[in-house]
């Protein structure tokens, strides 16, 4: 059975739509990400999910419970940890926990070996304010205040928004270890790097869903061959990139119907670029240097979700 | 239950609210208790004495004879009495007529006396001119006495007042009954709001609400609390009140402390609801502190509701904070019991089950 199915779930508010006809399924036991910039849409789907919400169309059930109707006993189910901090900051981090687990009816002791990865971290601060916790051990109380009734489902909004780099690769680290224990994780993200620890993943922009597949098929989605030009001064190449006599699209993002398009976008020390058909790579660099800019480098490189996730969005333009 | 535990751990937990919760009520009795008060002492007097005869002394020793004048300045004429009285330092002056002795001495005109009052504030300008028109009545009629007529032949009603409840008309007695139920109209409207909104500002009222907890026990958990820390309260200004002030206690406390009870059930139910409405600290404040203020001053704590305008007293059938500041007064001035205010008691009920009943509708776990 599958863990969740929406089927065309439109939400809006007041004359905002913030969803706009959102089917899915995520299977049991699997690690299902939605990724999209700020404001596409992932809280607002996370906060139906968990029963906040009554969307204003569709309908979603999770483990077959539908969130509107069943939602007393899908609270049971689910393991939330909202995208801010909403963990009491005046009790300390055991307090916090043992509150959250008789919220369930539970206790600490009877469910501790399933947080026991996580909470082993924190635990020699346990008697410390949540409040005075730094970024990383605050969302490893969340994870295990999410966790303490043994949920079926775990739903993160932007778990590691705010979060330094090697506590979010920590974190990925904890939900593999949780999916093993059969923990379907629905996770949401800005980061593209994330994506690829998930099983699948969803590419969600303005309230839609763009495609869902593995992080791999997702990649080799990609229409086009890519290449990774790079030069010392990097917004000078983008800026020569644009206005190459190869590229008329003087925008990057902008619509563009002409073929030569080389699509130009700025990625980390490069510029990913593509080329229009019968152009070599050589020709792009032979084009730099009578532009001002000798001595760039031109690789093929396989494309990254982030690649696909904007080539989708000029597409949906 | 362990959200009660919860909640009564973050309040121990915060220093500054403790201090509040035992700071506030006493502060409060013994600051406003004593200086919330229409006594009027030292009014300060300008008299022009355009007579300078024995008898126009004698009338002004009676003045300042009695705590409430004080001849603060003797201007030389008309014109810098009136500077005075415009400047302010003067709250009332008093011009005393050149032919004063000699009315007084039964020429044919009887002698006028001309008094200005600075009336910016009403009630104290009343108030001072009260205890002056007694005042030159008590010596008129020595007066009259003096000249040799028969007290017989004047004829007129005899009143000697006495003042029944409150007979040395002490206005502490009065406003005592009242500040307690300031106090605990702030700590349930305010506190008990500002509580639920500010779990709603930080967020974590959305953690709560994904869990099973039902919305009574999340309710009950958050009004609980603040009924017990009102009622403590109250028991603190109380005693505060006898030891301090030595306000007689003249009715039951049983029924005392259970009118107070339904009365912070009803401003529990309206911080609730409010609470709901507002989605911010700031926004809460804002609205409850309209409520608050409303509530207390038409409520009848400084002016008669008797002598509020016809809508003023209708509106007052929905305020709690009008029924508990006149059941207070009369059961601990007058000693009234049970029958005595049963009808106020049960409005109050009513207004309490209105309005914790409207909240519990209004409060929602989802969107």
């Amino acid at each position: 059975m599958a863990a969740v199915e929406a089927y065309n779930i439109t939400h809006r508010y007041g004359k905002v739509t913030a969803l706009d006809d959102v089917s899915f399924t995520v299977d049991d036991g699997e690690l299902f990400g939605f990724i999209g910039p700020d404001g596409a849409g992932k809280t607002t789907l996370f906060r139906i999910a968990v029963t906040l919400i009554i969307p204003s169309g569709g309908r979603m059930t999770l483990f077959g419970l539908n969130t509107v109707n069943n939602y007393r006993e899908l609270r049971n189910l689910i393991g939330y940890m909202p995208g801010k901090f909403s963990l009491y900051q005046d009790l300390s981090v055991e307090e916090n926990l043992n509150f959250y687990a008789t919220v369930f009816g539970t206790t600490l002791k009877e469910n501790y070996h399933l947080i026991e990865p996580i909470y082993k971290q924190i635990e020699p601060y346990k008697k410390r304010i949540a409040g005075k916790l730094s970024g990383g051990m605050k969302q490893k109380l969340a994870l295990s205040c999410a966790l303490i009734h043994k949920p079926k489902i775990l739903i993160l909004d932007e778990p590691t928004t705010g979060v330094d780099a090697v506590s979010r690769t920590e974190f990925w680290e904890m939900l593999s270890g949780l999916k093993h224990e059969g923990i379907t994780i629905v996770v949401s993200t800005p980061y593209m790097d994330e994506a690829l620890r998930c099983d699948r993943i969803a590419l969600i922009q303005s309230g839609k869903i763009l495609g869902i597949n593995t992080p791999d098929n997702i990649r080799r989605s990609y229409s086009q061959k890519l290449y990774a030009v790079r030069y010392p001064d990097k917004y000078k190449l983008l800026t020569s990139l644009r206005s190459l006599p190869l590229a008329p699209c003087p925008m990057p993002i902008a619509p563009c119907s002409e073929p030569y398009t080389l699509s130009p976008e700025p990625f980390g020390d490069s510029v990913h670029i593509t080329l229009p058909e019968g152009t070599k790579p050589e020709e792009i660099l032979k084009a730099l240097e009578t532009a001002g800019l000798p001595g760039a480098t031109i690789t093929e490189i396989v494309p990254g979700i982030e690649d696909v996730f904007l080539e989708l969005m000029k597409k949906d333009e | 239950m362990f959200l009660l535990r919860k909640e009564f751990r973050q309040i121990r937990r915060d220093k500054f609210m403790v201090r509040a919760i035992i700071g506030v009520p006493l502060l409060q009795m013994l600051i406003l208790v004593p200086a919330v008060t229409f006594e009027m002492k030292h009014i300060d007097l300008a008299v022009t004495d355009y007579d300078r005869s024995p008898a126009s002394r004698e009338l002004v020793s009676r003045l300042t004879g009695s705590s409430f004048f004080r001849v603060c300045a003797t201007p030389e004429n008309y014109n810098q009495a009136d500077d005075l009285l415009l400047a302010g330092d003067a709250d009332m002056v008093l011009i005393i007529p050149d032919d004063c002795s000699k009315g007084l001495a039964g020429a044919v005109n009887p002698p006028r006396l001309q008094v200005m009052v600075d009336a910016v504030n009403a009630t104290t300008a009343q108030l001072g001119w009260s205890y002056f028109a007694s005042i030159v009545r008590d010596y008129n009629r020595d007066v009259i006495m003096s000249t040799g007529a028969a007290p017989s032949s004047i004829p007129g009603i005899s009143v000697s007042p006495r003042f029944w409840y409150n007979p040395t008309l002490n206005y502490k007695y009065y406003m005592l009954p009242g500040i307690l139920v300031i106090l605990i109209t702030a700590i349930g409207l305010m506190m008990c709001g500002l509580n639920l909104v500010r779990e709603k500002e930080i967020g974590t009222s959305e953690q709560i609400n994904v869990t099973p907890v039902k919305k009574w026990e999340l309710i009950t958990s958050k009004v609980i609390p603040f009924f017990i820390i009102g009622l403590l309260d109250l028991s603190l200004g109380l005693t505060i009140g006898w030891i301090v002030f030595n306000i007689p206690f003249e009715g039951s406390l049983l029924l005392f402390f259970a009118c107070s009870a339904i009365f912070l059930v009803a401003v529990l139910g309206l911080a609730l609801f409010l609470s709901t409405l507002a989605s911010t600290m700031q926004q809460f404040l804002y609205v409850a502190f309209f409520f608050v203020m409303i509530f207390i001053l038409m409520s009848g704590i400084f002016t008669p509701t008797e002598s509020m305008p016809l809508w003023a007293q209708q509106f007052n059938w929905v305020n709690p904070v009008a029924y508990l500041m006149r059941i207070n007064r009369m059961v601990m001035l007058k000693g009234s019991g049970f029958n005595d205010i049963a009808r106020d008691m049960g409005m109050l009920a009513v207004l309490a089950f209105t309005f914790i009943t409207i909240a519990i509708i209004a409060y929602r776990k989802r969107a």
